[in-house]
């Protein structure tokens, strides 16, 4: 007993299984499959009334902040994301119950990729006890039969190792280009306009945007330029021009939130410390575009 | 449920993470929407699978709803769970609906039930709606459901323009 408790600290996790990841079949199935777990439509337009884009993003905001003050899984937040977006494209919703949901899809992707998920009651307290426990189980049901308990949703996590795998990288680089990624695939889940595109694609537009910005203060990778996307695009069997234009959109999400973040550290209202809860996985602002 | 103090990754004092995003949230209009939406989840599930889940009742429709008796089934659906405990509070309307099913067995017997659906052509009642195929008719007997059920799959046209 004494021993399982020493255990408890760190989560323990499985080595990356080469045979899956460099299995085409893996991939080509991934590709297949993402698609279902896009959300419906463009909900602002043709679903919601009250909810409004900006509120998305402030609920993004803050469901990002609870995931990274508790040290959630990479992919939680984006798949709790995708929850929230495809309930959204479906059940017409007042703002006032935007953060139960934010909270309800956070739970439930906790539960579905982490060791040790968040607990209702945590939940609740991070939103100023605004919501009981018993709502926000009383409303995990109505998440799950609204997403026909379709959980294990594809998300731009999933294509991060297949494609890092096939490229040429060499592989002591791996893991800060790995880092680069998953924190512009955490932008991009912030971002409505990225909601509808294919997860495949913000991975591989994450991976060059990552491979890029690196490149320009150390050697990461020996393919650059139209050389690297063109063999990106190739991985995900995605359109060479509009992979190009995702990697853009998402370096522009990734400026824009440099100058806020700067404004924000000019304006000399909030603490390092809270800057340092507030933003995303990795220094993003390290990243020199 | 556990002691805080073992809490892995408690929230840290005075986070600025606790925070209400949209002011005061009202319950009564929380549970106003709860149960309608889970209405309308039961009433989709209803219709989806002819079936009542509420009162636990095989409707008219494509499946075929029958009995299976217990000991062919894995554990995990014979518990007395949650689940046993409503059934309890509902008032014994399982036997009522078929009594012949409880025949032999008298002790706790909804607890050992369950059913199993069977997606039959409905050609039986009225043959002549295809009076050329009852072989087609007899072959799809039973099917299996998938998620291309539930989601439809479809390309979309990404990123409408490039900036130059």
């Amino acid at each position: 007993m004494e021993l399982l408790c020493c255990e408890m600290d760190r989560v323990r996790r499985a080595v990356p299984d080469g045979n899956l990841l460099h299995d085409d079949r893996v991939l080509q199935n991934l590709l297949t499959i993402e698609e279902r777990y896009l959300p419906q439509c463009s909900y602002f337009k043709c679903v919601q009334k009250d909810i409004q884009p900006y509120m998305r993003r402030m609920v993004a905001t803050w469901m990002l902040e609870v995931c990274e003050e508790q040290k959630c899984e990479e992919e939680v937040f984006p798949l709790a994301m995708n929850y929230l977006d495809r309930f959204l494209a479906g059940v017409p919703t007042p703002k006032t119950h935007l953060q139960l949901l934010g909270a309800v899809c956070m739970f439930l992707a906790s539960k579905l990729k982490e060791t040790i998920p968040l607990t209702a009651e945590k939940l609740c307290i991070y939103t100023d006890n605004s919501i009981k426990p018993q709502e926000l189980l009383e409303w995990e049901l109505v998440v799950l039969g609204k997403l026909k308990w379709n959980l294990a949703a594809v998300t731009p996590h999933d294509f991060i190792e297949p494609i890092l795998r096939r490229l040429p990288q060499p592989s002591e680089k791996l893991p800060l280009i790995r880092k680069h990624a998953q924190t512009f695939i955490a932008l991009c889940a912030t971002d409505f306009k990225f909601a509808m595109y294919p997860p495949s694609m913000i991975a591989t537009g994450s991976v060059g945007a990552a491979i890029c910005g690196l490149q320009q203060d150390e050697e990461v990778s020996s393919l650059t330029g139209d050389a690297l996307v063109e063999l990106l695009a190739k991985i995900t069997n995605t359109d060479v021009d509009c992979l190009k234009a995702c990697q853009e959109q998402i370096e522009v999400v990734l400026l824009s939130n440099l100058q806020q973040f700067r404004q924000e550290q000019g304006d000399g209202s909030k603490s390092e410390d809270e800057l340092d809860q507030a933003s995303t996985p990795t220094d993003v602002r390290d990243i020199d575009l | 449920m556990s002691e805080p103090s073992r809490d892995p990754r408690p929230i840290p004092r005075g986070s600025k993470v606790c925070r209400r995003l949209f002011g005061p949230v009202d319950s009564e209009q929380l549970r106003r929407d709860c149960d309608a939406l889970m209405a309308s989840c039961v009433q989709e599930a209803c219709e989806r699978w002819n079936f009542d889940f509420v009162t636990e009742t095989p409707l008219e429709g494509d499946f075929t709803w029958e009995r299976v008796w217990g000991p062919g089934l894995p554990k995990g659906y014979l518990s007395a769970g949650p689940r046993g405990i409503q059934d309890n509070l509902g008032g014994g309307r399982l036997p009522s609906s078929s009594p012949a099913l409880l025949q032999g067995t008298v002790q706790e017997d909804h607890l050992d039930l369950s059913l199993s659906c069977t997606l039959v052509p409905r050609s039986p009642e009225r043959p002549e709606v295809s009076p050329g195929g009852p072989s087609t008719s007899q072959g799809r007997k039973r099917r299996q459901t998938s998620m291309t059920d539930f989601y439809h799959s479809k390309r979309r046209l990404i990123l409408s323009k490039r900036k130059p």
